[in-house]
């Protein structure tokens, strides 16, 4: 171990830099929040294609899900950013094809959840609907996404978690979230254990309030059954 | 869309494919390093949780939760740069990857293991006292043969993950395909073919190993331990 005349842990440092770690965890968070809003609607669509009649559209969906589900964020980024942006030379700035990543590959995931959401609802509840006269249309508003929606907040909560984990690879691409801040406070101070614990302990308090958000969520939408 | 000056160049693939192979031959070792790892990791955690002490409950409970829920980029540059640094430490980069890769899928291990295991019929371990089996013995002959079924599956799972995982430990600097594919595009200035080629031969993988946890899930669910 080190002998220092000072103290082994110095996290002056780390307080006196606390408002760019904020502003590191903000961005992080702006971006995996936008991000799994994107995921929502665009998974949304796509399992909508999944289930749809008409068979092409079955295949698209079914393509774009294997595909983003396949591929790891790191590669992606890389290939968007440095590889299709450099390709057919359009200035995409960090944060976009960030986000846009991140979204899409969520997107892939999500859309697999919400089409097992939509598929677990007893199909006498859309029959049902149909006799009351209602639309299809309706029934699938009225009846089936409301039920979808409860069985599906706890998958949606983790993948929220895994977007805010992930958001620290969008540090390599020079986007200024946290770890982007930590990795160059950490190098200007010479403090790598005290800059990494600090973002580490702060992704945690992170996903520990996503965590307990989507378990008030669960219990307050989830008090009845959601099948039959 | 202004026009390219990009020149595609797909040449460089014939011409470097050996050195992508070559990273993908250490991506895939340093994710098999973390999956043993993990597996040790997740079966302690897992009978951690499921002790009588609370003590130890909660310790494996709190250790599993810590690395959910820290991200493995950000535990990579703790372990990498921060915690070796600190206590002087040294670790080689793969060293550094395999163990970031094993502590967060130790994690993850813990609970499919935890489950797998509560899966078993509690009628099966009663059994196997009452015929006069030690502890050691009705979990090594009983239990874990059983469980094993319902935790293949998911371990799989859990083994993509790592391997998507895996990419990112080019970040400290082990070389592994990505790490090839920035260094050579930086010689060759081709980096859409490069990435391109690193992104399918990692589709093609991570597919080809889920189509065989769905061919998995199929033979082993109809064997399925039930009550």
């Amino acid at each position: 171990m080190t002998d220092n005349s000072k103290s082994f842990f110095e996290f002056e440092a780390v307080i006196s830099s606390w408002e760019i770690l904020l502003k590191g965890f903000a961005v992080a968070m702006f971006a995996a929040t936008l991000a799994t809003a994107l995921a929502i609607i665009l998974g949304l669509v796509v399992a909508l294609m999944r289930l749809s009649t008409v068979a092409i559209y079955r295949w698209i969906a079914f393509a774009f899900t294997q595909f983003f589900r396949g591929v790891p964020l790191y590669v992606l980024l890389v290939w968007v950013y440095f590889g299709l942006a450099i390709a057919v030379n359009i200035n995409l700035s960090a944060i976009l094809a960030g986000v846009a990543s991140l979204a899409l590959l969520n997107a892939g995931y999500l859309s697999e959840t919400f089409r097992s959401g939509i598929l677990a609802i007893d199909s006498g509840q859309i029959e049902a609907g149909l006799a009351l006269g209602m639309s299809k249309q309706d029934v699938f508003k009225e009846i089936v996404l409301p039920q979808a929606f409860r069985i599906i907040i706890p998958p949606m909560g983790n993948q929220y978690v895994d977007a805010i984990k992930d958001s620290a690879i969008l540090s390599i691409i020079g986007v200024p979230e946290l770890m982007r801040e930590s990795q160059q406070l950490a190098n200007l101070n010479y403090q790598p254990f005290e800059f990494y614990t600090c973002a580490g302990l702060l992704y945690l308090i992170a996903v520990a309030l996503v965590s307990r958000g989507t378990n008030r969520l669960e219990k307050r939408f989830c008090t009845q059954g959601a099948q039959n | 869309m202004r026009n390219s000056n990009y020149k595609f160049d797909w040449n460089v693939i014939e011409k470097y494919w050996p050195e992508i192979l070559k990273g993908l031959i250490i991506t895939i070792q340093i994710s098999l390093v973390g999956m043993v790892f993990s597996i040790l990791l997740g079966i302690c955690l897992a009978n951690g949780k499921l002790s009588t002490n609370l003590l130890i409950v909660r310790i494996s409970t709190s250790i599993t939760e810590l690395f959910k829920s820290i991200p493995l980029f950000v535990l990579l540059f703790w372990i990498y740069y921060g915690f070796s640094l600190k206590f002087n430490f040294a670790l080689t980069e793969f060293q550094a990857g395999a163990l970031a890769l094993g502590l967060t899928g130790g994690a993850y291990m813990a609970e499919v293991f935890r489950a797998g295991l509560l899966a078993v019929p509690i009628g099966q371990l009663e059994a196997a006292y009452a015929i006069g089996l030690s502890k050691m013995q009705s979990s090594i002959l009983i239990i874990y043969p059983q469980a094993i079924r319902i935790i293949i599956p998911p371990m799989v799972n859990i083994y993509i993950g790592l391997l998507k995982g895996a990419t990112i430990v080019s970040v400290i600097g082990v070389s592994d395909m990505i790490y090839v594919a920035r260094y050579v595009s930086l010689e060759t200035f081709a980096p859409f073919e490069l990435y391109s080629l690193a992104g399918i031969i990692f589709i093609s993988l991570t597919l080809s190993i889920s189509g065989f946890v769905y061919f998995l899930e199929r033979k082993l669910g109809r064997s399925k331990v039930d009550g």
